[in-house]
């Protein structure tokens, strides 16, 4: 399948996943369809298979049965790897940063994956997290940051790669409200700003409900 | 840290043996060239062969033979601490022109003389005039010398037919050393050399004309000390594989959450599995760089000691180093292979949830 420039930016068809040889059952048949620069938020009670829905259009994870598609072609065809390289940028609850890395250097570990010299690496690593506010946590290691600031490094490493989708997996879940109300608002200035698609997993109704596009998952389906 | 120890402790035991063993072979070539021998006649299988004295005529009739000198050689404790080379001469072999007397002089045949080389006199604390018994006799030392080689430094000659009562060869010996003449113009030393051969073999049948290079590097004592360090050193490095290799494997578990991020954030399987092997691979080479160190210091240990040191030197050559370093880096690549491929093979999601 080639690439359609008419197509909508990321699309699911019929999407299925089901673990435990078939016992539990995440996602039942999921349509859904984003377009480029949309900023969606999907929301859902725990174990709704919100979080699965954002695994598969971020290519972690493999479905069961249904497809993932890119600008209209196959996620199997772009190469998962390359789409979350190029494509993706991960924003996750729990940071997921590299403990034993400086600030600075988790931004850079995407670039490495797309061959960003060493020099255009540093610099732009460090764009981005003055950008986020942290100019004077560039050497930080993150147990020397508080969570927000760890979240703000999550997010600079994110845009490494100048991606065209954020993928957030409840991106405020282990913030205080302040540091909440100013990593949304970072992110929708972001969305804003690149003109980015922003897609948030969260289960935080007022962040859910600030998004120009809410969907709603309950027990694997997408509710009308 | 540990993994690290244990990689050298391998390096080490490879450095010192496989160093120990060479050094012995570099010693034999050395004993041979530095007396101008050029071929040793000897039975075919045997390293401690035994064969008539008297075909020694026969062997100085060939035309192209100058000197051949019947010998016999062994090893010998002389002490519990202390063993050497013993070796039976007769008092006018070429074989004297290659030692330099740091004090008296040749022994006679058919007395009970023997000299010693300048490391065994130290380490047996003997000088001329002194008396060293042999196997319940009494020997004289008439003189010390300063061998070519540490084999011949760390030895003793007596005169043959002594050793023969000693070792109960009379009229045997075990084997003859031979000078030859100088090859003809015209014709290279290589061809001379076999023509040589042909026409010694030719005129001992049964016996086995061996270039002295050839025999330095073949007999079955320097085979025997190459099997023993190689096999040893195989089974220590197989030890410390299986150390880095355990090392991976939980560097692998501990960062499966690290690798799911790494893989999240778009690194290839390869690109992980690359990052593992390097890091296998820096342990080993650290472990072979300390281990380097290790085994010079096992060597310069050995060379103390008056059992060994008359058989090692502590010199290491460039390519025994090479060596240590191309293995200590593939065992690092070996070892790291499976948790490498495990690693890389860690599905994201997976990863991510892992404690």
């Amino acid at each position: 399948m080639t690439e359609n420039q008419a197509a909508p930016q990321l699309e699911v068809r019929s999407l299925r996943k089901s673990y435990d040889d078939g016992r539990i059952e995440a996602l039942r048949g999921v349509d859904l369809s984003i377009n480029a620069g949309d900023y969606v938020a999907i929301s859902g009670a725990s174990g709704s298979g919100k979080s699965t829905l954002l695994q598969l259009l971020g290519g972690l994870d493999i479905p069961t049965s249904g497809q993932v598609l890119f600008k209209g072609q196959t996620l199997d065809h772009i190469g998962l790897d390359d789409y979350r390289a190029r494509q993706l940028g991960f924003i996750f609850q729990a940071f997921h940063l590299i403990p034993t890395l400086r600030a600075i250097e988790n931004v850079q570990v995407p670039m490495l994956a797309t061959g960003v010299d060493a020099a255009t690496r540093s610099q732009r690593a460090e764009t981005l997290l003055v950008e986020m506010g942290l100019q004077h946590r560039l050497k930080q290691f993150p147990n020397e940051l508080s969570a927000g600031e760890r979240q703000r490094v999550a997010i600079a490493r994110a845009l490494a790669n100048n991606p065209s989708i954020l993928l957030a997996d409840e991106p405020t879940g282990n913030l205080d409200s302040v540091n909440s109300a100013h990593v949304m608002d970072l992110l929708r200035g972001i969305q804003k700003d690149r003109g980015m698609t922003l897609v948030v997993v969260t289960h935080e109704n007022d962040i859910a409900h600030a998004a120009p596009r809410h969907i709603r998952i309950r027990d694997g389906r997408i509710e009308a | 840290m540990l993994t690290l120890i244990g990689i050298s402790m391998a390096i080490g035991a490879f450095v010192a043996l496989v160093g120990f063993s060479r050094s012995f072979e570099g010693e034999w070539m050395r004993l041979y060239s530095s007396s101008g021998t050029d071929i040793a006649v000897v039975e075919k299988n045997f390293l401690n062969s035994s064969v008539n004295q008297s075909l020694t005529d026969k062997l100085r009739a060939v035309p192209l033979v100058e000197q051949a000198a019947p010998m016999i050689f062994n090893l010998m404790d002389l002490t519990p601490e202390v063993n050497a080379i013993a070796f039976g001469w007769l008092d006018d072999t070429y074989e004297f022109n290659s030692l330099t007397f740091e004090s008296g002089g040749r022994f006679h045949n058919n007395k009970p003389e023997v000299i010693l080389g300048s490391l065994l006199a130290k380490n047996l604390n003997k000088k001329v005039g002194d008396t060293l018994n042999l196997q319940g006799s009494a020997f004289t030392v008439v003189g010390i010398f300063h061998g070519g080689t540490a084999l011949e430094a760390g030895a003793v000659i007596l005169p043959l037919d002594q050793m023969q009562q000693l070792t109960s060869m009379q009229g045997k010996v075990s084997g003859f050393h031979v000078r030859l003449r100088p090859a003809p113009a015209g014709e290279s030393s290589e061809i001379y050399l076999k023509r040589a051969q042909a026409e010694i073999e030719a005129a001992v049948p049964g016996l086995n004309a061996q270039l002295a290079s050839d025999r330095a590097s073949n007999n079955q004592f320097v085979d025997l000390a190459h099997a023993v360090a190689w096999g040893t050193s195989a089974i220590a490095l197989a030890m410390g594989i299986l150390g880095i290799a355990n090392t991976m494997a939980m560097s692998v578990f501990e960062r499966t959450r690290e690798i799911g991020i790494l893989r999240a954030i778009g690194w290839k399987a390869g690109r992980v599995m690359l990052l593992i092997e390097v890091e296998a691979a820096v342990l080993g080479v650290a472990g072979g760089i300390l281990g380097i160190g290790v085994g010079w210091g096992a060597l310069q240990l050995l060379s103390l000691m008056p059992k060994t040191n008359v058989l090692v030197h502590t010199s290491l050559t460039p390519s025994h180093l090479a060596q240590s370093m191309v293995i200590s880096l593939l065992s690092g690549l070996i070892a790291g292979a499976y948790p490498a491929w495990r690693g890389s093979h860690l599905s994201p999601v997976e990863a991510l949830r892992h404690d």
